[in-house]
C-alpha cells in the first residue's frame, strides 16, 4: 500500500484545493551520522504562495531547504520540486531554483559587482539584462557604492545584503530563502522584506527558513512550525494563532462592579474559554477568533447596564503558536538543541 | 559547454586575484632558476657536469614544470576553502550539472597552471633557444596534459581531505614526494645509476622513471638540449598520469563533495 500511496503523491501535482502544488516531500529525512537532522518531511507547498519555514537553529530548516535544492542527498524518501524528482532529475530542479543562503557564500576575493555579474551570467541573464539588473539591485539594497569593494572587507550585513541581492537578479521560478534578515539593521530588514514580496508578485514561489517568528508572520502566507527535524504543524498564520485554544486576550475596564448574570452569560459564548477577574471592574477574557467575539462582548455589557470605560484587545503570536506545540519558547528550543 | 566556460572564468578570475601570492611564487621561480641554478653550476662534481653540460640549461626546464605544478595544484587550495566555509553549497546550487562543474574546474586548474608557466617557459626558450613550431606544439600539449593531471590530482586530495591541515600535509607529501624523486633537479640517468649503485632505494628510481614531472622536464630537455633523447614514454606517462587523475578528480568532485 505504502508504495502505491508514494507512486501516487509523486505524480499528484494537484491539491484538493486545486492548488498546484510546486513542491512535494515525500517522507524527506536526512541523517547525519547518529543525528536525525530532517525527520521523515511532507510537506506541500504551493505555487506562487510564500511559505515560511520556521524552527530554531538546528531544527532541520536549512538542511531541508539544501536538500529541495538539491545540494545534499536525503538519506531516504524524496521530493518533488517543480515537477521534478529531487534524486532522479537534480539538474533539472537546479534550472528551476535560487538559493539566497543563510550565511553568505561570497569569495572574499571577489568585489560585490563581481560575484552578483557572474551569478546571473550563469544563471542564463543576457549581458545587458544582466547589467541592467545588477545595477538595479545594488541600488535597491544599498550597495551600488561598495560594488567594486572588495567582499572580505564588507560588513556581515553588507554581505548579507549582496547574497539577498543574488536571488533578487535571478528571479527564480522558486526561491528558497534562509534567515534573509540576519544582521540586517531595521530599515534594510523592510527594504528587503518588500523585495521579497515583489519578488513573489513577479511569479516566484518563495521558501523563507527562519527563526524569526514576527519575520514569518508578516510575510508567509503558510508557516511550517519544524523542531528537532520534524514538522510540527503547517497552516496560515492565523488558522495556527485560532488554533490556541484561549489564544485571544480581551481586558475590559468597566464603569462599575460586573454581576453574576452579566458573567454567566459571557462565559456562555462558545468562543470564551476563560474569564479572570483582576479588580471588581477588571476582566480578562481568555477566547479565540477575538475580531468575532469582541462586538457581542460590547453588546453584552451595554445591554446589562455596564459602561465601559476601556477595552485591550491582543491576539497571540507565532512565538504562542511555537510554545503551544513545542512547550517551549524558540530561544528554550534553540538550547536544548545545542546540547544535544 | 558555456557552463564550463563560466566555470573555467570564475576560477581564473579568482586565481589572478591573488596577485601577490603569484608575484611571490614567480619571483621564488626566478630566484631558483638565475640564483640557485647559477651557483649549482659552479657547485656539481665534473663527473654530474659531464652529464648535464650546464646545470643552469638543465634546471631551467625543470624549474618551468615546478612552476607549473605549483600553480595547477592551487585549484585543490581554493576547493578545499570553499569546502571548509561551505561556499561548495551555493556552486552545487547552480544551474549546472555536477559533471560540467568537475569538468570546468579540472580544466580551470590545468589552464591556470598553463598561463602561470607561459612566462617561465619562454624564460628558459630565452636562454636555451626556441624549439621548432613542431617541437613546441608538442611541448604545450605534453605540458598541459601534465597541468590536468596535477590539475586532477590536486582536486583529489582536496575533497578526499577533510580540513586544510590534513589538505596541506598531504599536499605538502605529494610536493616533495614528486619534485625530489623526479628528474627535475638531478638527470634521470644519474637517478638510475644511483639505484643500480644501491645508492637510491629501488622504488625511489622506479617512481623518478614513471614520474611526470620527470616525463614533462625531460620532453622539454630533449627538444631544446637534445639529452635526454625524446621517446614515446615520456608521453605515454603524460597521458596515463592525465587520465587517471582527471578521471578521479571528476568523480571525486562529483561524488564526495555533496556529502560535506
Amino acid at each position: 500500500m505504502r508504495p502505491f500511496i508514494i507512486f501516487v503523491l509523486k505524480n499528484l501535482q494537484i491539491n484538493e484545493g486545486m492548488l498546484v502544488s510546486i513542491i512535494r516531500t515525500i517522507d524527506l529525512t536526512k541523517r547525519f551520522e547518529n543525528l536525525v537532522a530532517v525527520d521523515r518531511l511532507n510537506l506541500s507547498i504551493e505555487d506562487g504562495e510564500i511559505f515560511g519555514l520556521l524552527g530554531p537553529n538546528g531544527a532541520g530548516k536549512t538542511t531541508a531547504v539544501l536538500m529541495l535544492s538539491t545540494v545534499i542527498k536525503p538519506t531516504n524518501g524524496t521530493a518533488i520540486v517543480g515537477g521534478y524528482d529531487i534524486r532522479k532529475d537534480p539538474n533539472d530542479v537546479r534550472k528551476l531554483i535560487g538559493i539566497c543562503f543563510q550565511e553568505p557564500k561570497l569569495l572574499w576575493v571577489g568585489t560585490p559587482w563581481d560575484v552578483l555579474n557572474w551569478h546571473a551570467k550563469v544563471c542564463g541573464l543576457s549581458t545587458q539584462e544582466r547589467k541592467r539588473r545588477v545595477k538595479q539591485v545594488l541600488e535597491d539594497v544599498n550597495m551600488w557604492d561598495y560594488r567594486r569593494k572588495k567582499v572580505h572587507g564588507l560588513s556581515g550585513g553588507m554581505k548579507k545584503r549582496v547574497e539577498v541581492a543574488k536571488i533578487l537578479i535571478q528571479r527564480p521560478k522558486i526561491a528558497f530563502i534562509d534567515e534573509p534578515t540576519a544582521q540586517i539593521d531595521v530599515v534594510g530588514k523592510h527594504k528587503i522584506w518588500n523585495m521579497i514580496r515583489k519578488l513573489r508578485d513577479e511569479g516566484s514561489t518563495i521558501i523563507l527558513a527562519t527563526n524569526e517568528l514576527f519575520e514569518a508572520d508578516l510575510l508567509s502566507d503558510r508557516v511550517g512550525i519544524m523542531h528537532k527535524g520534524k514538522m510540527l504543524v503547517c497552516d496560515t498564520p492565523k488558522t495556527l494563532k485560532d488554533s490556541i485554544l484561549g489564544g485571544d486576550i480581551v481586558d475590559v475596564h468597566l464603569e462599575k462592579e460586573v454581576n453574576g448574570n452579566a458573567m454567566k452569560e459571557l462565559k456562555s459564548f462558545r468562543e470564551v474559554v476563560d474569564v479572570v477577574i483582576l479588580k471588581p471592574n477588571d476582566l480578562r477574557i481568555h477566547l479565540n477568533k477575538v475580531e468575532e467575539v469582541v462586538p457581542k462582548i460590547v453588546n453584552l455589557f451595554l445591554k446589562n447596564g455596564f459602561p465601559i470605560s476601556s477595552i485591550r484587545m491582543s491576539e497571540p503570536s507565532l512565538d504562542d503558536v511555537f510554545v503551544h506545540y513545542t512547550g517551549l519558547t524558540i530561544e528554550e528550543a534553540e538550547q536544548e538543541i545545542t546540547s544535544r | 559547454m558555456k557552463a564550463i566556460l563560466h566555470i573555467i572564468e570564475h576560477d581564473f578570475r579568482n586565481f589572478f586575484r591573488y596577485k601577490w601570492w603569484l608575484a611571490g611564487l614567480i619571483s621564488m621561480n626566478l630566484a631558483d632558476l638565475l640564483i640557485m641554478a647559477v651557483v649549482y653550476n659552479q657547485m656539481v662534481s665534473p663527473e654530474i657536469a659531464e652529464l648535464t653540460k650546464s646545470y643552469f640549461n638543465f634546471f631551467a626546464p625543470g624549474v618551468t614544470v615546478v612552476g607549473l605544478f605549483a600553480s595547477a595544484f592551487m585549484i585543490g587550495r581554493e576547493i578545499n576553502m570553499e569546502v571548509r566555509r561551505q561556499i561548495h553549497h551555493y556552486m552545487l546550487s547552480l544551474p549546472i550539472t555536477r559533471l560540467e562543474l568537475a569538468v570546468g574546474r579540472l580544466f580551470a586548474g590545468g589552464l591556470r597552471g598553463m598561463m602561470y608557466m607561459s612566462p617561465l617557459l619562454l624564460t628558459t626558450f630565452l636562454f636555451l633557444g626556441f624549439p621548432s613550431l613542431p617541437q613546441l606544439l608538442v611541448i604545450l600539449g605534453a605540458l598541459l596534459l601534465l597541468a590536468t593531471g596535477i590539475s586532477g590530482l590536486s582536486i583529489a586530495t582536496a575533497v578526499s581531505t577533510t580540513s586544510f591541515e590534513k589538505f596541506v600535509t598531504a599536499r605538502g607529501l605529494v610536493y616533495y614526494v614528486l619534485f625530489f624523486c623526479s628528474s627535475i633537479f638531478y638527470p634521470l640517468s644519474l637517478i638510475q645509476t644511483l639505484g643500480r649503485e644501491g645508492v637510491m632505494p629501488q622504488p625511489l628510481v622506479v617512481l623518478a622513471e614513471f614520474n611526470p614531472l620527470s616525463s614533462g622536464a625531460d620532453l622539454i630537455r630533449s627538444f631544446l638540449l637534445g639529452d635526454p633523447p625524446f621517446t614515446l614514454n615520456m608521453v605515454r606517462n603524460l597521458v596515463v598520469f592525465s587520465v587517471i587523475f582527471a578521471t578521479t578528480a571528476t568523480f571525486a568532485y562529483m561524488k564526495i563533495i555533496e556529502r560535506r
